[in-house]
C-alpha cells in the first residue's frame, strides 16, 4: 500500500515533491505552478530526495557485492532509509502551504503508511530486520522514489524525457506488487514478537480506561490492504492508459 | 428529446432544462408562469422523470455554476424568452430529520446493551451483572438523557433550513456515532473499569458541568427555533435573550457547539475514559469547522454582525 501509494500518478506537470494518486484534480491541470522561490525550493528537494534513493540503492549493490547474498542487507541501509523516507513528511507539508497540487489528506496518508511501516514495524520489531521480506520492499520502494522524485524534478524544469514518464507510468505494474508483498510479509513476520512482548499495547485495568492491542491493529491494517490496494493499481493502470496515449497522440501530429 | 406542446406565445414562459453533463436536451416546458418558482418547476421536471424526485434536483443557470433555490422566482432571473437551465443528479436524498433519528438512536440503545453487560460482550461470568461503580451508573444516565434530548431536540425544536442530504451521509454519520458509542461504552461498563482518581468530587464537578452545558445546549437550540417562524428558511442574527445560558452569544456565533463540546468534556472528566476525551476532541475538531462556517456565512450576510463575537470559543476560536 504504502509502495502503491507512492508509485501513483501525478496529474499535470506540476507535481513538485508532493504524492499524487488518486487525490488530485483531473480536471484542473493546474497552469499556474508554485512562484519562483517554491520552485527552487522544489527542485532542490526533489534533487535532494533523488539523491538520497540512489544512495540507498547504491548501498543496496555494495552490500550484495561485499557479502555475496542477499539476505540481511537492511542494516548496510538502515541509516539513509530512515533518514530519507521520514523526510518525505515535509511532502504533507508542501500540500499544505498549496505548493504542491496535491490532496493533504491523500499525501498525509501515503507517507505516513511508509513511516509506519519503517518505524512502527521493522524499526520497533527487531526480529524482522534480517527477514527478505523487508528487501522486497525496499527495493521497490528504492525504484520507484528514484524515478517520482527524478520525475518531479524535471517536471519543476519544464523538461521531462518521454523515459522517466515512461517509467513511472510502467513500472509500478510489477513494483507495486512486489512491495505490497514485501510489507505484508513484514508486518506478518512481526506478529507473533508484538504478542509475545505485548509491545505498544496497553490492557484493562488502568486508570484512563483504555485499552489497545498492536497485534490486533497490525492485523486490521493487513486486512485494510484488501480494499485499498486494488483500488489504487487500478487507478494507477487508468492513469497510465490516459498520460501515456495522450503523450503518443502529440508524436503523431509532430 | 423535445417534449412537444403547443407553442402558446401569448402567455407563459418557456423552460428548457439540459443535462449539465453531456448537454443534452431533457425537457421542455412552454407555459409556465412567470412567477413559478424553482421548486414549482422541479415538480414540473419530475413528472417527465419521476427517478428524479424534487429534492435531488439540482438546476442552475450555469452548468458549473451554483444551484437556484427553490424560493427563487423565474421571473426574476437573468433569462432570455426561454430560460435554460442545467440540471445536475444530487444522488439519492434522505431527509436530515430521518438522518438525525437514526444517528441518535443508536448510541441511545447501543450504550444500553455494555451497561446490561448483554452475552457476548464481556465474559460469560458477568452476563447481566451490574456494575458495584455509582459513576458507571450516573454515566449511562447522562449519556442516555443526553441522546434521549437530541432525539426530542430533532422531533420538535429544530427547524431545517434543507430538507435533505444525500444518502451516502447516514452511512458515514452512524459508523461514527455507532461506533463511538460502543467504544466507550464498552470501557465504561466494564467489569475491570477504574473510577474517577479524585472520586466523588471529580464526578460531582463534572456532573455540573454536564448539566450546565447541556441546558445551555438546549437553551440555544431554543432561541435558534425562535429565530425563524415555522415552514420559512430565513435566517437572522441570533441575539441573547433573558435566558443567562443565551448570553454565550454575546461571545460567541455558534454557543449551541460550544456548550456541547462542555458536555463531552463533562463526561470525559466523569468517567475519565480515554475513548471519550478522544470523542470529544473529534466533535470539537468538526464542530469548530462548522461554527467557522456558520461565522463566515453570518458575517457575508449581515453587514452589521457583532464584531466581538469568534465561532466557538470565546476570544480564542
Amino acid at each position: 500500500m504504502a509502495a502503491a501509494a507512492a508509485t501513483a500518478a501525478s496529474k499535470g506537470n506540476g507535481g513538485g515533491g508532493g504524492r499524487a494518486g488518486a487525490g488530485e484534480a483531473s480536471s484542473s491541470r493546474k497552469k499556474k505552478g508554485p512562484g519562483p522561490l517554491a520552485t527552487a525550493y522544489l527542485v532542490i528537494y526533489n534533487v535532494v530526495m533523488t539523491a538520497g534513493w540512489l544512495v540507498i540503492a547504491v548501498g543496496l549493490v555494495r552490500a550484495y557485492l561485499a557479502k555475496g547474498s542477499y539476505h540481511s542487507l537492511y542494516y548496510s541501509i538502515e541509516k539513509p532509509l530512515k533518514f530519507f523516507q521520514t523526510g518525505a513528511l515535509l511532502e504533507i507539508l508542501h500540500c499544505a502551504i498549496g505548493i504542491v497540487p496535491s490532496s493533504v489528506v491523500l499525501t498525509s496518508f501515503q507517507v505516513m503508511s511508509r513511516v509506519f511501516l519503517i518505524w512502527a514495524v521493522t524499526h520497533s520489531v527487531k526480529e524482522v530486520q534480517s527477514e527478505d521480506s523487508v528487501l522486497l520492499f525496499v527495493i521497490a520502494w528504492t525504484i520507484t522514489e528514484i524515478i517520482r522524485y527524478s520525475f518531479y524534478t524535471f517536471s519543476l524544469l519544464n523538461h521531462l524525457p518521454y523515459l522517466i514518464k515512461w517509467a513511472r507510468y510502467t513500472l509500478f505494474i510489477v513494483l507495486y506488487p512486489m512491495g505490497v508483498s514485501g510489507e505484508l510479509l513484514t508486518i506478518y513476520a512481526a506478529l507473533p514478537f508484538v504478542r509475545q512482548a505485548g509491545l505498544y499495547s496497553i490492557s484493562l485495568p488502568n486508570k484512563y480506561n483504555f485499552s489497545f492491542d498492536y497485534y490486533a491493529f497490525l492485523i486490521l491494517i493487513m486486512i485494510s490492504y484488501i480494499p485499498i490496494f486494488p483500488q489504487l493499481y487500478f487507478h494507477m493502470i487508468h492513469q497510465r492508459r490516459k498520460i501515456l496515449s495522450h503523450t503518443e497522440e502529440h508524436k503523431k501530429f509532430e | 428529446r423535445l417534449r412537444g406542446g403547443v407553442w402558446n406565445q401569448e402567455k407563459g414562459d418557456k423552460v428548457e432544462i439540459l443535462d449539465a453533463k453531456t448537454r443534452e436536451k431533457l425537457c421542455f416546458l412552454d407555459k409556465v408562469e412567470p412567477q413559478a418558482t424553482i421548486a414549482e418547476i422541479k415538480n414540473l421536471f419530475t413528472k417527465t422523470h419521476p427517478q428524479w424526485y424534487p429534492a435531488r434536483q439540482s438546476l442552475r443557470l450555469d452548468p458549473k455554476g451554483k444551484s437556484l433555490k427553490d424560493e427563487d422566482v423565474l421571473q426574476k432571473l437573468p433569462v432570455g424568452t426561454t430560460a435554460t437551465l442545467y440540471f445536475r443528479d444530487l444522488g439519492a436524498q434522505i431527509s436530515w430529520v430521518t438522518v438525525f433519528l437514526t444517528e441518535y438512536a443508536g448510541p441511545l440503545f447501543i450504550y444500553l446493551l455494555f451497561y446490561f453487560r448483554v452475552p457476548f460482550i464481556y465474559g460469560h461470568k458477568y452476563d447481566f451483572t451490574s456494575s458495584r461503580h455509582t459513576v458507571v451508573h450516573l454515566a449511562c444516565i447522562c449519556h442516555s438523557f443526553h441522546y434521549i434530548k437530541r432525539l426530542l431536540e430533532t422531533l420538535f425544536v429544530h427547524r431545517f433550513s434543507h430538507g435533505t442530504m444525500p444518502l451516502r451521509n447516514i452511512f458515514k454519520n452512524c459508523t461514527y456515532y455507532w461506533g463511538f458509542a460502543a467504544w466507550m461504552a464498552y470501557y465504561i461498563n466494564h467489569p475491570l473499569y477504574t473510577p474517577p482518581t479524585y472520586g466523588a468530587q471529580q464526578v460531582k464537578l463534572a456532573l455540573a458541568i454536564f448539566v450546565i452545558c447541556q441546558l445551555g445546549n438546549f437553551s440555544i437550540h431554543m432561541a435558534l427555533r425562535d429565530l425563524r417562524p415555522a415552514g420559512s428558511k430565513t435566517r437572522k442574527i441570533p441575539y441573547p435573550t433573558k435566558n443567562p445560558f443565551t448570553w454565550l452569544f454575546l461571545l460567541v456565533s455558534c454557543p449551541n457547539y460550544t456548550y456541547e463540546v462542555g458536555s463531552w468534556i463533562g463526561f470525559a472528566i466523569m468517567t475519565q475514559c480515554l475513548p471519550v476525551a478522544l470523542f470529544s476532541l473529534v466533535g470539537f475538531t468538526q464542530m469548530t469547522i462548522w461554527a467557522k462556517g456558520k461565522h463566515r456565512s453570518y458575517l457575508k450576510e449581515f453587514r452589521d454582525y457583532p464584531p466581538l463575537r469568534m465561532p466557538i470559543i470565546p476570544f480564542l476560536l
